[in-house]
């Protein structure tokens, strides 16, 4: 090693050793991204093409897109595929942003509580929330569902909404973040005669942020792609959510490789699209809710 | 507390915090509370969704009929009690190795070499043993090989710690305990199961896959380890270019594309995107050297070169392979160069985008994609593999991955080691290596340690918080994992082979409708999770502090 950096020079090792380490970084990259590139090759191929070996199509057609949202005919048999998976995307969205909503402002509220107020009883309420977080959620789901039964939540939004929205990992999560904010400003604001939602909505929740960001993208997230309790709690197509969506897609057309492929990509993009604006806020929150917390 | 709390200012408090609380908290009673509760207690009923069934108490027959075991012809209780026995003993011999270790009870190092014995045995045992052709008798010496390796490595763990010579001792106990265990298991295996049987044959069954499917997680961490430590700093990037010769290269460069690009541009599609896409990249290579003349930076130029250099590169790559007439390399290695280009420009960040984003998109639609990767006929891995046997002159014939017994749970573990390499295990080491101390790095540079010393006596300790956090999230979700996989990807089968026990208890509850035994399952589930945590607690945490 010595011998080789007198005869190059350190400057010159230096760009070697970078040359190297790109070589091999892009090489790890170009293996991780190869199904996305096959993935997306497949969704654009006429289905002639679509179980041969390349990956570019020869003749690439925008057709397959359109077919799966119901907007044409399948070019090959000339019917429509009668599957709604324009629904299906609107449902997934719409349950995914209505349980941030409620996850977030519920558990942003009881963390405030949990984080700065003081009541008797305080930390054995916490106990009891951090205790459920060990069970795993199969224990639970059985139960829910026989509960969804009675109170006719089967076939609803809400059935999907609202036993998603109050978990006790948020308001972990939250109070973890509120109690590394410091006190002074509260208790300023407290002299000052602010009662406990101005301290709330005008300081703590300003300065916890990124830990509510945090909490809202790793929630979306988790309901966007939540696929066990959807799959048991519904058996009519037009409040399937897009995992469950894409089973039925795949039961039925599962031969059609360039449809599925064409859904796969409507099913990811939205994904990548935030990761890409989020990508800050989510590096941070998966620290804070991993060593730190 | 400047002032005097009044009994009206309490109340008034109380009720803030009521409001505050009350909706997380009703809500956490209901759904989450509640259900545990119920659970628990379903778990001791026949609670069935059939009308037909009338609900009763059954007390622990659930739990009985799980993981309890009947008699074939006449039942020999003498026998099953020796044989469980010999099962406790040998788990009671597992836990004291581990505390012996842990407490450094003298002759440890005598017991670590019995140990080698034992497993050395037991994979020979498993390795001349005349095969049968059943699936469980071979899942059993898969089994044996497994635990045989693993008691290898750990008596060798063991053998060579240092201290103490080789005197038997206390510490001798625990080794002839596991050597009792193991021995009277083996003994009395055939009579065992020649005169009982499992009560819920299934279950062990799917109990198996589910460890088996974690094999997985030590090769997942080892990879998010070693791509945390590649892309932890920074690329040494910025530098000086030439400026103006480096925008007489790219204007040359530019020209050069259009040409090579002319005469690649048959009348193929392919050709005449590769025509629009080269032109293009000339294009923006001519502006690029405009621009670089007038304003870029000087310390920005090596970087912007660089990655121009990199597009080039893929460009002139895709076009003369294309000329050869292979389209699928030309893809493949105009891929490569963008992701060399793209970490030139945006530096690790680049890198680090890519390898998360399997995780950030995983999902059933993730899975679905796999699958048609997977299919045996058309699949491009499959396809890939008779491409390749094919140029070396083989008759190469790819497995059926999902399709069979034998390749269906390997295919799903490189499926899950492809989605969490990059993704949340890899941040989290990424921070563990933000927080080593860089005067225990200064130190171990000025003592002349190696690359490998440096890891091995400073990072590697560092970051064993990390390591034992990462481990205990992992083995949680393997072992409530599985049932995404097997209700998209494979239906839980070839013959059950990818079926897990959350996959078991999904079709327990929700298509035989037997909720009671269902939740049975999900209890023996959490009971097998809470003992690998605590004993991860116990002993990981003891052992990850001496180096």
């Amino acid at each position: 090693m010595t011998r080789v950096s007198k005869k190059l020079g350190p400057r010159m090792l230096r760009t070697l050793g970078a040359v190297v380490r790109v070589v091999v970084l892009s090489i790890i990259g170009f293996a991780i991204s190869i199904p996305f590139v096959w993935m997306v090759g497949a969704s654009f191929k006429p289905r002639a093409e679509v179980e041969e070996a390349h990956i570019v199509p020869r003749e690439p057609t925008l057709d397959n897109y359109p077919v799966v949202l119901d907007r044409m005919p399948d070019p090959v048999t000339g019917q429509y595929l009668g599957l709604r998976f324009g629904r299906w995307y609107f449902n997934s969205i719409f349950v995914a942003l209505s349980v941030t909503l409620l996850q977030v402002l519920t558990s942003s509220m009881a963390a405030y509580a949990f984080a700065r107020m003081q009541w008797r009883g305080r930390d054995t309420v916490f106990l009891l929330y951090l205790a459920t977080m060990m069970i795993p959620g199969v224990v639970t789901m059985i139960p829910n569902f026989q509960i969804m039964v009675s109170l006719q939540f089967l076939n609803t939004y809400r059935g999907l909404i609202i036993p998603a929205a109050f978990t006790a990992f948020g308001t972990f999560l939250l109070r973890q973040f509120m109690l590394s904010i410091p006190q002074a400003m509260d208790e300023a604001a407290k002299i000052d005669g602010a009662g406990h939602w101005r301290i709330f909505w005008d300081i703590v929740m300003p300065q916890a942020r990124p830990g509510v960001i945090a909490l809202a993208i790793i929630t979306m997230l988790g309901a966007y792609q939540s696929f066990f309790w959807p799959l048991i709690m519904l058996n009519q197509e037009q409040y399937y959510p897009l995992p469950v969506g894409m089973l039925a897609l795949d039961s039925t057309y599962g031969r059609q490789t360039e449809l599925i492929m064409a859904a796969t990509v409507m099913n990811v993009v939205p994904l990548i699209l935030i990761f890409i604006i989020f990508q800050k806020y989510l590096v941070k929150g998966l620290q804070l809710g991993g060593v730190k917390g | 507390m400047g002032k005097p709390v009044t009994k009206k200012s309490r109340s008034r408090e109380a009720l803030a915090v009521l409001g505050f609380l009350a909706p997380n908290l009703l809500g956490f009673l209901g759904f989450t509370l509640l259900p545990v509760v119920l659970s628990f207690l379903m778990a001791f009923t026949n609670w069935n969704l059939k009308p037909a069934v009338d609900l009763e108490f059954v007390g622990l027959r659930n739990f009985a009929d799980l993981i309890g075991v009947q008699a074939i012809d006449r039942p020999a209780p003498l026998l099953s009690a020796l044989y469980f026995g010999s099962a406790g003993v040998l788990v009671a011999g597992l836990i004291s190795v581990l505390w012996a270790n842990m407490a450094d009870w003298r002759g440890t190092r005598v017991g670590g070499a019995l140990i080698v014995a034992l497993g050395a045995a037991v994979l020979a045992l498993a390795v001349l043993r005349p095969r049968v052709g059943e699936d469980s008798a071979r899942a059993i010496s898969h089994g044996l090989v497994i635990s045989g390796g693993i008691g290898i490595l750990a008596g060798l763990g063991l053998a060579t710690r240092e201290g103490e010579g080789w005197r038997p001792g206390l510490g001798t106990l625990p080794a002839l305990l596991l050597v009792a265990g193991a021995f009277g298991l083996w003994m009395l295996n055939g009579a065992m199961w020649g005169s009982y049987e499992p009560r819920d044959a299934r279950f062990w069954q799917y109990f198996y896959n589910t460890a088996y499917l974690m094999i997985g997680i030590p090769f997942g961490i080892a990879g998010s380890l070693a791509l945390a430590l590649l892309v932890n700093n920074d690329l040494p990037l910025s530098g000086r270019a030439p400026g103006p010769l480096l925008a007489a290269l790219l204007r040359t460069a530019a020209v050069a594309i259009c040409v090579v690009f002319g005469v690649v541009g048959g009348t193929t599609v392919i050709g005449k995107v590769g025509l629009a896409s080269g032109a293009g990249v000339a294009a923006l290579c001519f502006l690029a050297a405009l621009l670089i003349t007038v304003r870029a930076p000087a310390e920005r130029l090596g970087q912007i070169a660089g990655t121009l250099l990199c597009l080039l590169c893929g460009i002139v790559t895709m076009a003369l392979v294309l000329g050869m007439g292979q389209p699928n390399v030309a893809v493949l290695g105009g891929l490569f160069w963008l992701m060399a280009a793209m970490g030139v420009a945006f530096n690790i960040v680049a890198y680090r985008t890519v390898y998360y984003l399997p995780t950030f998109t995983a999902g059933v639609a993730l899975m679905i994609l796999w699958k048609a990767l997977y299919n045996p006929e058309t699949g491009p891995i499959n396809v890939a593999i008779e491409t390749i046997g094919n140029a070396l002159g083989r008759d190469w014939q790819g497995p059926e991955w999902l399709a069979s017994v034998p390749w269906a749970k390997p295919a799903l573990i490189i499926m899950g080691v492809w989605t969490g390499i990059g993704g949340t295990n890899m941040l989290l080491y990424l921070a563990g290596l933000s927080n080593v101390p860089t005067d225990l790095m200064d130190a171990a540079d000025v003592d002349g340690a190696s690359a490998w010393g440096k890891f091995r006596h400073v990072t590697w300790p560092q970051l064993g918080p990390t390591t034992f956090f990462i481990t205990i999230m992992s083995i949680i979700g393997g072992l409530q994992g599985g049932f995404e996989q097997a209700r998209v990807m494979t239906g839980g089968g070839p013959a059950g082979s990818t079926t897990t026990l959350s996959y078991y208890i999904y079709n327990k509850a929700f298509q035989d409708l037997d909720l009671g035994y269902a939740a049975a399952i999900s209890w023996v589930l959490f009971a097998i999770i809470f003992v690998a945590t605590a004993l991860n607690w116990k002993f990981g945490r003891e052992l990850e502090v001496s180096p």
